[in-house]
C-alpha cells in the first residue's frame, strides 16, 4: 500500500508547527534530543557513502516488492522516567490497597488476565488479546544489580547493562559490535541500529554506529533555494575526508557520512511502496507511543535491514497527579503497541519482531501526598513476540518484605536481555555481551 | 588546548564565555590582553560596561490563562527578549552563567507552563547567578516555577514528595554518591508547606499546617527542619564545591582533570562559595591549558554563527532553527538538564545543522566581512572570524577549496554555509 512521504515522516501536524513559530506551540512539542551513538572508532570499517547510499537508495527506491526479508527485529521500547509498575500489572493479593488509598486501582478497575493473579490497568485493555493469544509475557521485580534510585544512576546500568562499574558501551551496542562480521562481512551499517524519539546509550558500541533520529519529521537535509544541493552535501562529506588527529574533532566528522547515509536511505525508502499500513489514530500528535510505533512499523516494512530499533517515551517519572497522567501514558503505549502489530501483521513482519519494555525503575509501594509515587526499585517489563512463552508472570512483587518502600527486586533484567538476544541473534545470540552469563528465565518456547 | 598567542587565548575565552562575536571584536579583545579580558567578562562593571536590566524588566503584560492566541503571542515576545539579550548583552558572561544556572536545574517552560513564574525563574538564575550560591539555590527552592516544576507545591508533611529533596542532593548540590535515601526523606520532609496559589498570580506561600518541622539529620547536620536549614546542610557539605565546581568546569573547559576541578573547588571554598571567584578561576586555568575541545550545543553554535555573520534571522526562525536542532530554551528534555556533547553530534543534530548552516548564510547580508572572506577565498580570514584564529583543520580547507562557485547563485554564500556546517565550527 503506496503511502505517501509526508504519512511516513509523521504527519502535517509537524510540519504545520515547524513553520507556525510560536514559542507555545514549539514548547508543546517534544525536545529530547537523541542519545549518544556516535563515537570515535578508528577501527571501525565502513563502505563509502557516495557507493552504498546511492546504490542502496536506488535499490530500495525502485523496488516495488521487496525481496522476502526474514532477519529478525528487536524493538525495545524505552518508558522514560521510571514507569510505576504496581498500577501498570497490579496484584491482585497483598497490602497494595492499603499503600494507595487515593491512587490504587480497585479490582472492579482491572482488566483480568486469565491464569494469574494480577490485572492490567484499564488503559492497557487493547493488549489482553496478545495476553490470551500467548505472545506476550511480564517480568515482575526487575532490577538491574545494585539497582539505585536516581533516573541517571540507574538508566545508564539499565542501558549498559553491566552491573556496578560504568560501562562505555551498551548491551545491544556489544551486540551489534560482535555480531558484524558475521552479519555484515564487519562493514557498519547506520541503519541497522535505529533510535527513535531520544536516542538509547543501549545502542552505543565500539565498533557500530547507530542512526539516532529525534523528530522522524525533520529528519531531511532541507537546503532551499539558490543553492545547489548535491554539491553541498559532497563538500559537507569531504570536511570528513581525513580524520584529524584531535579526537572530538574527529567525531564530529566521523558523524557526518553516516547521517547522510541514513537520510538517503531513509527518503528513499520512504518514497517506495514498502511502507507498513500503520494507521495513526492521531497523526503528529508529538512524540508519542503511537507516533513513534509509527515510524517504526515502516522502517521494519521497508526492509532496510534494520535489526535493532529503540523507541523513545518520555513522561514516566509520576510524582503527582498520576491517575490521569499515568492513564495517559498507558493509554497510548497500549495504542501504539496494538497498531504496531495490526501493521506488522498486515505486511507480513509479525513473525520476525520482538518487542520489550524497559523502565529505569519501578516506584514506591506507598503513594505519596501529590497523589503520585516516588522512586522504588523492583520495576516490570512485557515482552511481546512470536516464540515468547505467554501468559505468565515472572518473579513477582513481594509486598510483605519492604525494603525501604520499593518492591525488592527478584529477577536480573539481564536475563530478558540474553532473551531476547539469543532470539535476535540465534543460540549464542547474548555469548559475550555480559560480563557473566544470566540466569535464563524461560521467557521463549523455543 | 595550548595556545600560540594572545589573540588564541582571547579567542578561546569568546567561544566559550560569551555568546559569540561580531566582525571586530576579537580585536579588541586581543588589545585588552588576556588578564583584562577576564576581568571585562567576570567584572564587567569595573571595566566600565554598564548596568543591566532583567530582560523582561520593562515588559508588562496581562496574562490571561484561557486567551491562548495572547499568551502565545507573549510566550514568543519572551523568547524574542531573550535571545536579543544574548546576542546584544556587553556582559556576555553573566548570561553565560544564567543560562549554566538554567540548565543546570532544568525547569522546563514545558512542564511549569506559566510564563510568568518561568520568567521569573530565569531572572533567578540570572541575578543571582554570580553570587552566592546559597542564595541562588535557597531563592530557587522555594521559587514558584521549582515547586511546581519538581512538585514541592503538593509536598506536604503526612506523605512527603521526594521529587525535589532528591534531584537537591543528586542534582544541585552534592551529586550521587554523597547522600544517602535517609538523606533524601529527611530533605524532603523538611521542604514541606510550601504551596503555590495558582489562583492568585501564582504567588509562593508557606503553610505550617502541611509542613513537618519535625528535626531530621541531614548530611550529618542535625535540627534540619525548613528550607533554610535544609539548604545550609547541602551547601556546607565538602562535597558540595566540588560537585559544582566540577559541573561549572565541565561546561566551560571541557573534560578537566580531577586535579583541576579540587584546585576549583578549593578556590570557590575560599571564595564563600562567590560564584563569579568560581568563573574567573575557571577560566583562568582553560587560558592556562587545562581545557579541552568541547562540541557546542546548538544555542551557542547558533548565536556564534549569527553574530559573526550578520545574519537576519527572525524570531520565528530562531526557534524553528533551534527546535529543529533539539535545542529550544526553555525547555530542557529532563530534570538532568539538555543533553551532552555526543547528543550533537547525532544524526539527527547533524542533518540539521547541514540545513541551518544554509539559512544562516543565506540570511548573511551581501556586505557581511564573512561573505566577503567567503567570495575571496579568503579561509584564514574567515575562520578568525569565526573565533578560529589557527584556522580550519586541512579536510575542511580542502573541501573549501574544491567547492565549486555555482554551488550558490550568490558568489560566497555556498562557501559561507560549508564552513558554519563544518565539523571545525561545532568544536569550540
Amino acid at each position: 500500500m503506496p503511502i505517501s512521504r509526508r504519512a511516513f515522516l509523521g504527519g502535517a501536524a509537524g510540519a504545520a508547527a515547524a513553520g507556525g513559530g510560536a514559542w507555545a506551540a514549539l514548547l508543546r512539542d517534544s525536545l529530547e534530543a537523541a542519545a549518544p551513538t556516535v563515537r570515535p572508532s578508528p577501527t571501525t570499517t565502513r563502505a563509502p557513502v557516495t557507493t552504498t547510499t546511492t546504490a542502496a537508495a536506488d535499490a530500495v527506491a525502485s523496488s516495488s516488492a521487496r525481496l522476502p526479508v526474514t532477519e529478525r527485529v528487536l524493538v525495545v521500547l524505552e518508558m522514560d522516567g521510571g514507569n510505576d509498575a504496581l498500577n501498570t500489572l497490579v496484584p491482585a493479593v497483598g497490602r497494595y490497597h492499603d499503600a494507595r488509598p487515593k491512587i490504587g486501582l480497585s479490582d472492579g478497575q482491572l482488566v483480568t488476565l486469565t491464569g494469574v493473579e494480577y490485572g492490567l490497568h484499564p488503559a492497557l485493555a487493547s493488549l489482553t488479546p496478545f495476553w490470551e493469544a500467548g505472545t506476550m509475557s511480564a517480568i515482575a521485580g526487575v532490577a538491574m544489580p545494585q539497582q539505585s534510585r536516581s533516573h541517571f544512576t540507574a538508566k545508564d546500568a539499565w542501558w549498559s547493562g553491566v552491573g556496578g562499574s560504568p560501562s562505555q558501551t551498551g548491551w545491544l551496542g556489544r551486540w551489534l559490535d560482535l555480531s558484524l562480521d558475521a552479519e555484515r562481512n564487519g562493514v557498519d551499517d547506520p541503519l541497522r541500529a535505529i533510535a527513535l524519539g531520544g536516542g538509547s546509550p543501549a545502542l552505543v558500541g565500539a565498533q557500530t554506529t547507530a542512526t539516532a533520529i529525534r523528530d522522524p519529521a525533520a529528519f531531511t537535509l532541507a537546503t532551499g533555494p539558490g543553492v545547489d544541493e548535491g554539491g553541498l552535501v559532497e563538500a559537507f562529506l569531504a570536511t570528513a575526508s581525513a580524520l584529524n588527529a584531535e579526537p572530538t574533532l574527529a567525531a564530529a566528522q566521523q558523524a557526518i557520512p553516516g547521517t547522510l547515509d541514513a537520510v538517503a536511505l531513509l527518503a528513499a525508502a520512504a518514497d517506495s511502496d514498502n511502507l507498513s499500513a500503520y494507521e495513526n489514530p492521531t497523526p503528529g500528535a508529538g512524540r508519542t507511543a503511537v507516533d513513534l510505533l509509527s515510524t517504526a512499523a515502516n522502517i521494519i516494512a521497508m526492509g532496510i535491514g534494520t535489526r535493532v530499533l529503540t523507541v523513545g517515551v518520555r513522561g514516566f517519572d509520576t510524582h503527582a497527579d498520576q491517575v490521569e497522567n499515568h492513564q495517559a501514558l498507558l493509554q497510548d503505549l497500549a495504542s501504539g503497541l496494538a497498531s504496531f502489530f495490526t501493521a506488522l501483521e498486515a505486511s507480513g513482519d509479525l513473525d520476525r519482531v520482538m518487542v520489550i519494555t524497559t523502565s529505569e525503575f519501578g516506584r514506591q509501594i506507598a503513594e505519596n501526598g501529590s497523589a503520585g509515587t516516588d522512586h522504588g526499585e523492583g520495576g516490570l517489563q512485557f515482552i511481546f513476540g512470536p516464540t515468547v512463552a505467554g501468559g505468565i508472570v515472572h518473579g513477582g512483587y513481594d509486598l510483605g518484605a519492604v525494603d525501604d518502600g520499593g518492591v525488592p527486586p527478584v529477577v536480573d533484567t539481564r536475563s530478558v536481555y540474553r532473551s531476547a538476544l539469543e532470539w535476535l541473534g540465534g543460540p549464542g545470540g547474548a555469548d559475550g555481551v555480559f560480563e557473566e552469563d544470566p540466569a535464563v528465565l524461560g521467557l521463549l518456547t523455543a | 588546548m595550548q595556545f600560540n598567542s594572545t589573540r588564541e587565548q582571547v579567542a578561546f575565552l569568546a567561544r566559550r564565555a560569551t555568546w559569540g562575536l561580531a566582525p571586530g571584536e576579537l580585536d579588541v579583545l586581543e588589545s585588552l590582553g588576556v588578564t583584562a579580558t577576564i576581568d571585562r567578562l567576570v567584572d564587567p562593571s569595573s571595566a566600565g560596561l554598564g548596568e543591566e536590566a532583567s530582560a523582561w524588566a520593562d515588559w508588562n503584560f496581562v496574562y490571561d490563562r484561557s486567551d491562548r492566541k495572547a499568551r502565545r503571542q507573549q510566550d514568543m515576545e519572551a523568547f524574542e527578549r531573550w535571545m536579543g539579550r544574548l546576542l546584544s548583552t556587553e556582559r556576555p558572561l553573566d548570561h553565560q552563567l544564567a543560562w549554566f544556572w538554567h540548565d543546570h536545574f532544568a525547569v522546563s517552560m514545558q512542564v511549569v507552563r506559566h510564563l510568568p513564574a518561568m520568567l521569573g525563574h530565569l531572572d533567578l538564575c540570572w541575578s543571582l547567578g554570580r553570587g552566592d550560591v546559597r542564595a541562588l539555590i535557597r531563592q530557587v527552592t522555594t521559587d514558584a516555577a521549582m515547586l511546581v516544576f519538581l512538585d514541592g507545591a503538593t509536598s506536604k508533611g503526612t506523605a512527603p514528595n521526594e521529587n525535589f529533596g532528591r534531584e537537591l542532593l543528586e542534582l544541585y548540590t552534592v551529586g550521587v554518591g554523597n547522600f544517602t535515601e535517609a538523606d533524601v526523606k529527611a530533605a524532603a520532609a523538611a521542604l514541606t508547606g510550601w504551596v503555590v496559589r495558582r489562583r492568585d498570580g501564582w504567588k509562593v506561600r508557606f503553610v505550617p499546617a502541611r509542613h513537618d518541622d519535625t528535626p531530621q539529620t541531614l548530611l550529618g547536620v542535625d535540627g534540619v527542619h525548613d528550607a533554610d536549614t535544609t539548604i545550609a546542610a547541602a551547601t556546607s557539605s565538602p562535597a558540595c564545591p566540588v560537585f559544582l565546581a566540577s559541573k561549572l568546569g565541565r561546561y566551560l573547559l571541557g573534560d578537566i582533570d580531577d586535579a583541576t576541578v579540587l584546585a576549583l573547588a578549593a578556590t570557590f571554598s575560599n571564595a564563600d562559595l562567590d560564584i563569579s571567584a568560581l568563573a574567573r578561576a575557571t577560566l583562568g586555568a582553560g587560558v592556562g591549558g587545562a581545557a579541552t575541545p568541547t562540541v557546542l550545543a546548538p544555542l551557542p553554535w547558533l548565536l556564534q554563527a549569527i553574530k559573526a555573520t550578520g545574519a537576519h534571522v527572525s524570531t520565528a526562525e530562531l526557534a524553528n532553527t533551534l527546535r529543529s536542532m533539539g535545542q529550544l530554551p526553555g525547555s530542557p528534555p529532563n530534570v538532568g538538564g539538555y543533553p551532552g556533547a555526543a547528543t550533537w553530534l547525532a544524526s539527527s543534530a547533524t542533518a540539521a545543522r547541514f540545513s541551518a548552516a544554509i539559512d544562516v548564510a543565506r540570511a548573511t547580508p551581501d556586505e557581511a566581512p564573512a561573505l566577503a572572506a567567503a567570495r575571496a577565498g579568503d579561509w584564514p580570514g574567515l575562520a578568525d572570524l569565526f573565533m578560529r584564529p589557527a584556522g580550519f583543520s586541512n579536510a575542511t580547507m580542502t573541501a573549501l577549496e574544491d567547492l565549486k562557485p555555482s554551488v550558490s547563485a550568490r558568489p560566497g554564500e555556498g562557501a559561507l554555509a560549508l564552513a558554519l556546517a563544518s565539523p571545525d565550527l561545532l568544536i569550540a
